[in-house]
């Protein structure tokens, strides 16, 4: 008698195991196909890729769509540069600088909020909470007007200056990182002389370097997939980053030539997946702990 | 005695804890007022403007509600709050399958971290990307879709380019790209769901699907909240995927792509002479998302438990 339960929960069970795996595997199918169709589109020939007689695996395959969106310069002054290069490194160097330096301003006034005692504290803290509460959108047009006065539109200078200040969001999070740090450690660095400076860079900056990590992740992926600020404010080619330059090879490509349109996408998403793949444990981290506490 | 002297000595050179902590602490908030307080003054201003060209201020014009007339009276305005509405179908179909997903995951399986790291890769992802990706897909002449259905040059059915299929494509795409950050975010909270409750109610018989709904449920509501308040703000401003994905004049067939910010975006950046109508649709969207999130908070009181 005994047994026969025995075996018919098993039975049971390992019908539920077999639904799990089951329902876990069509998702990752279902997350994973478009990436698969993108890529091999992406070495399929122009007239394989424009035919409704679709197939997966690309009857012949070629290299042509990626040999076309590297040859795309739209002859600027950039001329020679394919402008998806031009469009990366321009990315780069509009996103890495203030990513860094805002990390920094954050990671300093999160330490000071969360440990030092000052003067208009709270007031401070509290003005930086109203910050969140402001949608994004409301500031589209005064912000063109203040930039479009002191001469930053098309420049990288509205995509770059806001950030080196921090985010408030990063703030928060590094705040609660920091009000963990046992106070005792603080007050003995401070017994050997060290100034709050000194405390900061010594001895919080090395203990919260994972966090920071996870941080200038989390703010590197979202300047690099930032749309909406560089079409606004970068008009010139020779300034578009990677997701403007996309806009337009896909205005050169699409119908033209649907393979190099599907070699630009992937290039485009080659830098951020690659960077997840290295770094899975401190995305997960920083997007996990960005929505714990509310 | 020595070493306090020392320490006093040291503590006097350096800038105090008021004054290095307010140095500290300013620098987010001096970059909160130049770029969030003041063009937020600006942009209430604005709104009861008339701002001539794009964007020269020196010669607007105060016009009192005129803005707010124009913009409540255009009918693509609130054709831009309906298509918004409609895409952000998406958000709740993404919570869900989200927390059925991470609930899976927390079972007892193998290959769990490489299922966990297939299912976040949307997420680094841009929009712009994605957009292509399923431009491919949904494609009427050479799409996966219409080729699976069997479809012919004559029969296949323009997805992306007719108004009855566009925003179900549009609500795809977007439950493709944002399970990503609630599997994580409910991967996060279902690991701190109490275990003793679980076994509390083996022994008092309850089967797994009551446990689910008596007790994860309840113990993961407040990651339920912040992803639905969170996820309405975003939705709300969604523009990225519809303005790559518009067929023809860039808003879609029928202009169902045209979501709020897009209206907004165009009256600034694309027309002439129309910041001021621009700010003041704005400032209608941000009243309209702080109603949306305070009624989020007030009806959450009923659902949402901290425990």
């Amino acid at each position: 008698m005994i047994k026969a339960k025995k075996k018919k929960l098993t039975a049971k069970s390992l019908l539920s195991q077999a639904l799990i795996y089951a329902g876990l595997i069509l998702f990752a199918l279902w997350v994973l196909l478009p990436f698969s169709l993108v890529l091999l589109t992406s070495f399929k020939g122009i007239i394989e890729a424009n035919s409704l007689d679709f197939t997966w695996w690309p009857k012949e395959f070629t290299l042509q769509g990626y040999e076309k969106v590297l040859e795309y310069d739209m002859g600027t002054a950039y001329e020679g540069v394919p402008l998806i290069i031009s469009g990366f490194i321009n990315t780069l160097w509009i996103v890495i600088p203030p990513t860094l330096l805002g990390l920094f301003s954050s990671a300093i006034s999160a330490y000071a909020f969360a440990k030092l005692q000052f003067r208009f504290r709270d007031k401070m803290f509290s003005l930086l909470l109203a910050t969140m509460m402001i949608p994004g959108t409301i500031l589209l047009t005064p912000t063109f007007i203040i930039y479009n006065q002191i001469g930053w539109v098309n420049t990288p200078l509205p995509l770059m200056i806001p950030g080196m200040f921090g985010a408030a969001t990063c703030v928060f999070f590094m705040r609660q990182f920091y009000s963990g740090i046992p106070t005792e450690l603080i007050e003995a660095a401070e017994i050997d002389g060290m100034g709050y400076f000194g405390i900061f860079f010594k001895v919080m900056v090395p203990l919260s370097v994972p966090a920071l990590l996870a941080q200038a992740l989390l703010g590197f992926i979202g300047g690099y997939n930032d749309y909406l600020g560089p079409l606004i404010y970068l008009q010139d080619p020779e300034m578009y980053t990677l997701q403007i330059a996309m806009n337009q090879l896909k205005s050169y490509f699409a119908g033209r030539n649907v393979p190099a349109m599907m070699a630009a996408t992937v290039i485009s998403i080659i830098p951020t997946v690659t960077l997840y793949i290295i770094a899975q444990k401190r995305f997960v981290e920083g997007v996990a702990t960005s929505g714990m506490k509310v | 005695m020595n070493l306090e002297k020392i320490y006093q000595k040291r503590h006097k050179k350096s800038l105090g804890e008021n004054g290095s902590g307010f140095i500290m602490a300013s620098i987010p908030v001096i970059g909160f007022v130049l770029f969030g307080m003041i063009p937020l003054i600006l942009a209430l201003a604005m709104a009861f403007m008339y701002v001539p060209g794009k964007g020269n201020i020196a010669d607007a014009e105060f016009v009192g509600f005129e803005n707010f007339k124009e913009v409540l009276s255009d009918e693509m305005f609130w054709q831009s709050i309906v298509n918004t509405l409609r895409m952000a179908i998406s958000l709740p179909i993404c919570i869900v399958v989200a927390l059925v997903v991470a609930f899976l995951l927390t079972k007892n399986i193998k290959g769990r971290s490489f299922f966990r790291g297939v299912y976040f890769v949307p997420y680094v992802c841009c929009a712009v990307a994605v957009s292509l990706m399923w431009e491919l897909i949904f494609n009427q002449n050479h799409g996966i879709i219409n080729s699976w259905l069997g479809l012919t040059r004559d029969t296949a059915i323009p997805w992306l380019t007719d108004s009855s299929t566009y925003t179900l494509c549009l609500i795809i795409i977007g439950i493709w790209s944002g399970t990503a950050y609630g599997i994580v975010l409910y991967g996060a909270a279902l690991t701190n769901v109490n275990r003793s409750l679980y076994e509390a109610a083996k022994v008092d018989g309850a089967g797994s699907l009551r446990c689910f709904f008596n007790i994860t449920l309840p113990g993961v509501s407040p990651t339920s909240f912040y992803l639905l308040t969170t996820g309405l703000i975003g939705a709300l401003q969604e523009f990225t995927r519809p303005q790559m994905i518009g067929g023809g004049n860039g808003a879609g067939p029928n202009n169902d792509g045209l979501t709020i910010v897009f209206y907004i975006y165009r009256r600034a950046f694309e027309y002439n002479n129309q910041m001021g109508q621009a700010a003041a649709a704005a400032l209608v969207l941000a009243v309209f998302i702080l109603i949306v999130t305070a009624i989020n908070f007030v009806v959450s009181k009923r659902w949402v438990s901290y425990d």
